[in-house]
């Protein structure tokens, strides 16, 4: 159970306080400061013990949230909240920096009071907040809508209200994915999985149901043939028709009975956006850019670097803000590039030289050559050769991932499936993509 | 934008400002990358940089090493910095050497031509500079290259005063990394010479690096005692007003004053009377200045003033020559024993207590028992308590031990746990020491062990045991007194130990009061039986077999326990087998053999108090070393209690070792109870066996032939042979003194201080009775006034086979040549028998070893230059002169033989005290071997006339 939370700026300052309980001395608030922020040494681990007592912090730019207990809690929930909390303040008012906090601590607090009940998290979810936590502009309930709330807010389905009309019924579907990638030199690859959510916008009246199907493989084997291909424009995998998901999980909106019997995912979803489902592949990911490095060190003063990106995936798709990062080593003390395409430039503060690439189709080819000038040093180590890192977007899901269908059932509206326009996305991008050299 | 001002440089400013304003630390570190890339790119680029320019760029890598960055380049352009001709930009290049070139850099050669080349200009400042860098890294390089242009310039005459100082303190520092490097011989004098420099800054910084330099080389520095008293004295005689710029809130100096006071420690008092006479008088003086009234309230003031004052006294302490000095300086440490500031009142107690040790000041010190008792009553800061409780240990003698020791009886209820062990083996040591009633020091250890239990440990039980043991005298009254202690309703496991061993050994002796009848005794015992660890009850299971044999009454009553399943089939194996044993020992021995096998515990060896060897070794400093005469501790009725960690062992090994031949009669065995580690000396009186087996319980020592049967009637003279026998008793404490063919005369005895203990066993060769058996003794001429003899009395009849042993104790009132004579009068087969012998008690039995280092020892050596206090012999060796052989003999002519003091090895110096009742005198020995001519030339000084001559003597006889 969490004992109490702490929001930090940079410099360490206490922007917000809130303790749950008794057993959090004032004193906790300093004790993370002194052995966390200010610390003599970077502290890399999220879970910080001082004086038998438990920090767990995570920072958001220049911004920590810490979370304390004394109890044994679990650790996951806790980093599980401070995550959804950092989403509810985004939800409230946009980025959560250090400006907009002290301006919105009053709501900030009012939220704290709201979503955490004596250490024990409560219902963080936005939209449900958003109906009885209000800002400036949004006008105080009447007293049958107060009386609503409660029902709503202890009731059954305490994620949507009821009596929800639009007269466009819509729906969008995300599917982001996350592409990471360790390669050895040869282009071998050592490891690699794709971290996939799916986020839905829904502006649907009443109360629908909903039915979703994907392509995974025990889904799709559990329900036979059934149904061929879905609509969904075609990524590199086409060909493939199941993918295997390695784990997933679900909004809380999802009749996760339903899903352990009959292998079907379906949910009555929350008023505007969320995210549905979250999942992970392992196997036949199919990889957007390859690179192939080539370095050579000439002599002790100078270094040759030629990087070749290839794209891998249908010629008809764009990638977009490609950015390939090339470590140089420490003692670099002048760089020449010269690259075919994109821009490329030597950034001494962050030891690498970063190209960038703003669009670049499928199955191409770029290269880039520099030359490195060293200095001599007293230091006998030799250069590590950090891996080279990329950055992109592309518009297909890399692990093969397919929305075979979504279904929306309201039998008490007079609006049916085919009624609602339905909207789907596919966005893949890099998560670790690194190549070493 | 920051401001520059002059010469400053505004990249730099630019740069610290741009970190300052970075809002966190990612943001740093890209600033300094760019930062670094941009020095990188300067460096590397081939157009030569300015001086200026070398400078900045050195100085942003040097502040971004003191943010915690690794800088690997740039070392080259600082080095160049150094041949710069300005002053900023060569502080910047020497700054960066000393911050970032470790001493195995490669540049180092670089570095250190550049420093000479330096140290070689003639601007002081560069020399300056150099020096600061030198004494800044003071790697061994260093010192190899520069071991000749530093001391050069320490003496040179042109060198400013700044620079000489500087340069004092650049060589005390590379003698320190490596103090074998520096070959001073040549510059000696002229060092010791700086103490007389004009500037006082040059002198302090000598002065430090002269201290340093004598703790080397005591011999060749010697002058710089006189030029040092003679700076003090200017000092100490100068007022506030005088000294301008080296006068620290109205004291003169203090911190020269501190380091010649300390420079002087190394040295024994001057030998010159006047440099002598002129250092008393400033040690005089800085006490006067003591009493007069503050200058300043400010405590900067009292703190320097204090600090000379305490190292004066310091001084005073360590030449412990001057009675007057020695307690002035303990009345001025009295004054501050009741100070309000706590630090004074702890370093007052300090240094009292090395005070404490000396022979002039240590009566002065004893007029502070009060105050030192209410302080450690008081006293809120433990520390100081503590110093307290190690003063009241030092100060302690004869005359004040009863108190002391209630005092500190009183305290332990309420002391600290943290010094609570400590004290209670302060107060064991210290009854033990002074005990002159031994029913006190039974008192006393009870107490203890009924206050902190927990904290007495093994050592001190086992003490007062051997004592009990050894003393007949205290044996009912131990007994009685533990029988009382037991009666409490929840008593220490220590006391249970006790008791269950001095009642199993001397229950007897309390018997015969019905309160205390056997049977009580016995339930008494039992009723802390089950409370205790498996380790006592082994203890109490032997004290119950012991009952047995004593108070046959209760047999049943411990068959009974001994028999229970509790005890036969404990899941301890070691008390499941003596409750075995000892039932069936009850069962099937005949009650003479339970009493030969139950033996009264024989007397234990003595050895070095355990309990002292427990204490140093637990606080090495706090107990004073031999090189203290006072403190010499006593090697006194001692018997360590075996290297056993069983509490019960005593007992068990006593029974093993006679447990089984004694069914055969047999009482041969010779057993050291406890010298398991060492074999010689050892002495187990015999057992009772009766079948006609005399013991030789001196086997290991008879050398002596048999003496010609004697039936002389030589009523003055004294038997023959015996005189041979007496000279090895000089340098040995047990043997056999006399044999003939009726009668062997063993001697045992062991002295303690200026106490003695002689025990003589007469034994019986004949297989008929002595009849009319008496002893008397004798002590011719002025013995009579120097010794003190008690004598227990001896029956009148000696069984065939049989010995009896009689008691003397001896007192040494002052020094004394002769030796008491013994004379044996008995009949045997109808006729007188006389034996005249010379007791072998000489002077040098009172003497104890004293440690001491090689300063100390030519020290007192000198101070003992009086014809009338040396003894100087040369002899001819009597036997050849082996130096192993030499050296036991000096062992045991009870002095020390000190290593390392005299520049000729082969030469033995030895000290010792002897303590008479009157006072105690210092012994220095030197002996000085000549192996080709076999001669000996002997030197014994001595503090009291006379003394030298007798020791001098004495040891002659023995080489």
């Amino acid at each position: 159970m969490i004992g109490g939370l702490f929001i930090y700026n940079h410099k360490g300052e206490v922007l917000i306080s809130r303790v749950y309980r008794d057993d959090i001395g004032r004193n906790a608030v300093d004790a993370f400061r002194v052995n966390v922020i200010h610390a003599r040494q970077q502290v890399r681990s999220p879970v910080t013990n001082i004086a038998r007592t438990s920090f767990f912090h995570i920072k958001r730019s220049n911004i920590w949230l810490a979370a304390v207990t004394k109890q044994n809690v679990n650790a996951a929930m806790v980093f599980e909240f401070l995550h959804k909390m950092t989403d509810v303040m985004a939800a409230y008012f946009g980025k959560v920096t250090e400006e907009n906090i002290k301006n919105n601590f009053v709501l900030i607090y009012e939220i704290l009071d709201e979503i955490l009940d004596f250490g024990y998290p409560q219902n963080t979810d936005t939209g449900i907040l958003k109906t009885f936590i209000t800002q400036q502009g949004v006008k105080s309930q009447t007293k049958e809508e107060t009386s609503q709330i409660t029902s709503q807010v202890t009731g059954q389905i305490g994620w949507r209200r009821e009596g929800i009309k639009y007269r466009r019924n819509e729906l969008f579907l995300d599917v982001l994915e996350s592409v990471n990638l360790l390669m050895s030199p040869q282009g071998q690859v050592l490891s690699a999985h794709v971290a996939g959510r799916i986020v839905m916008k829904s502006y649907l009246s009443g109360m629908p149901e909903c039915k979703f199907g994907i392509n995974d493989k025990v889904l799709m084997e559990s329900k036979g043939g059934k149904s061929g291909q879905d609509e969904g424009r075609g990524g590199a995998s086409s060909t493939k028709t199941s993918i295997a998901i390695d784990d997933c999980q679900f909004h809380q909106c999802v009749k996760l009975s339903k899903f352990e019997t009959e292998h079907s995912i379906s949910f009555i979803p929350p008023d505007g956006e969320f995210e549905l489902m979250r999942y992970r592949t392992t196997k036949d990911i199919s990889l957007p850019f390859r690179i192939i490095p080539l370095v050579r060190e000439v002599g002790r003063q100078k270094m040759e670097v030629k990087i070749v990106v290839k794209s891998n995936f249908k010629p008809s798709l764009l990638a977009q803000k490609v950015e390939v990062r090339i470590p140089t080593p420490l003692n670099t003390s002048g760089v020449q590039v010269i690259c075919m395409k994109g821009k490329a430039k030597y950034k001494a503060s962050e030891n690498a030289i970063v190209w960038k690439i703003k669009r670049m189709g499928g199955m191409k080819e770029c290269q880039l050559s520099a030359e490195i000038e060293l200095l001599n040093t007293n230091d006998k180590r030799k250069w590590t050769r950090p891996p080279i890192s990329m950055n992109f977007e592309v518009p297909f899901a890399p692990s093969g991932f397919k929305v075979r269908y979504l279904k929306v059932f309201e039998p008490k509206l007079n609006y049916s499936d085919h009624d609602v326009i339905k909207w789907v996305r596919y966005i893949g991008r890099s998560g670790l993509y690194e190549t070493r050299c | 934008m920051p401001t520059v001002k002059g010469d400053g440089m505004r990249g730099l400013a630019v740069f610290i400002s741009d970190i300052r304003n970075c809002k966190s630390k990612e943001a740093e570190i890209k600033r300094i990358n760019k930062e670094l890339a941009n020095i990188r790119s300067k460096f590397k680029g081939d157009k030569t940089l300015d001086g200026y320019q070398k400078k900045k760029y050195v100085c942003k890598l040097l502040f971004i090493f003191l943010l915690g960055h690794d800088i690997d380049f740039g070392h080259m352009e600082a080095v160049n910095l150094l041949s710069s001709n300005k002053y900023t930009e060569k502080q910047i290049g020497y700054l960066f050497i000393s911050v970032l070139i470790g001493a195995n850099n490669d540049l180092m050669k670089l570095v250190i031509q550049a420093i000479r080349n330096d140290l070689a200009s003639r601007n002081p400042v560069h020399i300056t500079l150099a020096l600061q860098c030198v004494a800044n890294i003071g790697s061994r390089e260093m010192a190899e290259g520069l071991s000749v242009d530093i001391p050069k310039l320490l003496v040179s005459g042109d060198t400013i005063d700044s620079v000489k100082q500087s340069a004092a303190l650049t060589l005390l520092r590379l003698l320190r990394s490596s103090p074998d490097i520096i070959p001073m011989g040549e510059w000696t004098s002229r060092i010791i010479h700086l103490l007389n420099d004009q500037h006082m800054g040059v002198v302090t910084a000598a002065a430090s690096l002269i201290e340093n330099l004598v703790k080397k080389n005591p011999e060749e520095y010697k002058g710089c005692v006189s030029l040092a008293v003679s700076r003090l004295s200017r000092i100490v005689t100068s007022s506030y007003t005088d000294l301008q710029d080296y006068t620290y809130y109205f004291v003169p100096a203090p911190w020269l004053s501190v380091k010649l006071l300390r420079l002087l420690q190394n040295y024994p008092p001057p030998e010159d009377p006047a440099v002598k006479t002129r250092l008393t008088e400033c040690l005089e003086t800085i006490l006067n200045k003591a009493q007069e009234p503050p200058k300043s309230k400010k405590v900067q003031h009292s703190n320097a003033k204090n600090a000379v004052l305490f190292e004066a006294i310091n001084l005073i302490i360590h030449m412990d020559s001057d009675p007057n000095l020695l307690v002035r300086a303990c009345n001025q440490l009295g004054q501050f024993l009741q100070h309000r500031e706590t630090n004074l009142r702890y370093l007052a107690l300090e240094s009292m207590c090395l005070l404490a040790t000396s022979e002039f000041s240590h009566e002065a010190v004893k007029k502070h028992q009060e105050t030192v008792i209410t302080a450690l009553k008081t006293e809120r800061d433990v520390s100081v308590r503590q110093r307290a409780v190690d003063l009241l240990y030092a100060m302690c003698d004869r005359t004040n031990a009863e108190e002391i020791v209630g005092e500190m009886l009183e305290y332990l209820e309420s002391a600290d746990y943290s010094i609570r062990e400590e004290m209670v083996l302060k107060v064991a040591i210290l009854a033990e020491k002074y005990a002159v009633d031994y029913t006190w020091y039974v008192d006393v250890i009870l107490n203890l062990i009924r206050i902190a239990g927990d904290y007495v440990s093994e050592e001190v039980w086992y003490r007062v045991i051997q004592i009990v043991i050894n003393r007949d005298d205290v044996q009912g009254y131990a007994a009685k007194t533990v029988f009382e202690a037991l009666q409490a309703p929840a008593c220490h496991e220590n006391m249970v130990k006790v008791g269950g061993y001095i009642m199993g050994e001397f229950g007897n002796l309390i018997a015969g009061d019905p309160r205390s009848s056997p049977l009580v005794q016995f339930q008494l015992l039992h009723s802390k039986y089950h409370l205790c660890s498996p380790a006592t009850r082994g203890l109490l299971l032997s004290t119950y077999i012991k009952f047995i044999n004593l108070f046959p009454e209760i047999k049943h009553t411990i068959q009974d326990v001994l028999k229970s399943d509790n005890n036969m089939r404990n899941s301890d194996v070691e008390l499941q087998q003596r409750s075995i044993e000892y039932l069936q020992l009850s069962s099937i021995a005949t009650a003479d053999v339970l009493a030969t096998v139950l033996e009264e515990m024989p007397p234990f060896p003595e050895r070095e108090s355990s309990i002292l060897a427990k204490l140093k070794k637990k606080k090495p400093n706090s107990v004073p070393d031999g090189s203290e005469q006072k403190d010499q501790m006593p090697k006194l009725p001692t018997a360590q209690m075996s290297n056993s960690s069983d509490s019960a062992q005593p007992t068990s090994i006593n029974l093993m070792s006679q447990g089984s031949p004694a069914a055969s009669g047999a009482a041969s065995a010779s057993v050291d109870l406890l010298g398991l580690g060492t074999p010689t000396q050892t002495t187990a009186p015999p057992v009772g066996g009766g079948d006609g087996f005399l013991v030789d319980m001196f086997d290991t020592l008879t050398t002596s032939s048999p003496a010609p049967a004697t039936n002389g009637m030589d009523l003055g003279g004294l038997t023959g042979g015996a005189e041979e026998a007496f000279k090895k008793f000089i340098c040995k404490n047990n043997g056999v003194l006399f044999e003939n063919d009726l009668l062997q005369i063993g001697v045992k005895s062991e002295y303690r201080e200026d106490l003695g203990r002689v025990w003589v066993f007469y034994g019986n060769k004949t297989s008929f009775q002595l009849n009319a058996f008496c002893v008397d003794i004798s002590t011719p001429g002025d013995l009579a006034t120097s010794l003190s003899v008690q004598q227990k009395p001896v029956g009148g009849e000696v069984e065939a086979g049989a010995q009896v042993k009689q008691q003397f104790n001896m007192a040494c009132v002052q020094e004394f040549t002769d030796a008491p004579i013994l004379n044996i009068q008995f009949m045997y087969s109808g006729a007188q028998q006389k034996i005249n012998l010379k007791l072998p008690v000489v002077l040098s039995k009172y003497i104890t070893p004293a440690e001491m280092d090689s300063g100390n020892f030519f020290g007192r050596w000198k101070a003992l230059s009086n014809p009338s206090q040396e003894s100087q012999q040369i002899f001819k060796a009597s036997a050849p002169i082996d130096i192993e052989t030499t050296k036991s003999k000096l062992l045991g002519f009870n002095v020390s033989v000190l290593d390392n003091i005299d520049p000729n090895p082969e030469n033995f110096v030895s000290a010792g005290v002897l303590h008479t009742r009157n006072q105690q005198v210092g012994i220095l020995v030197r002996l000085e071997p000549n192996k080709q001519a076999q001669m000996y030339r002997l030197t014994v000084r001595a503090s009291r006339d006379r003394v030298a001559k007798i020791l001098c003597d004495l040891l002659q006889s023995q080489l």
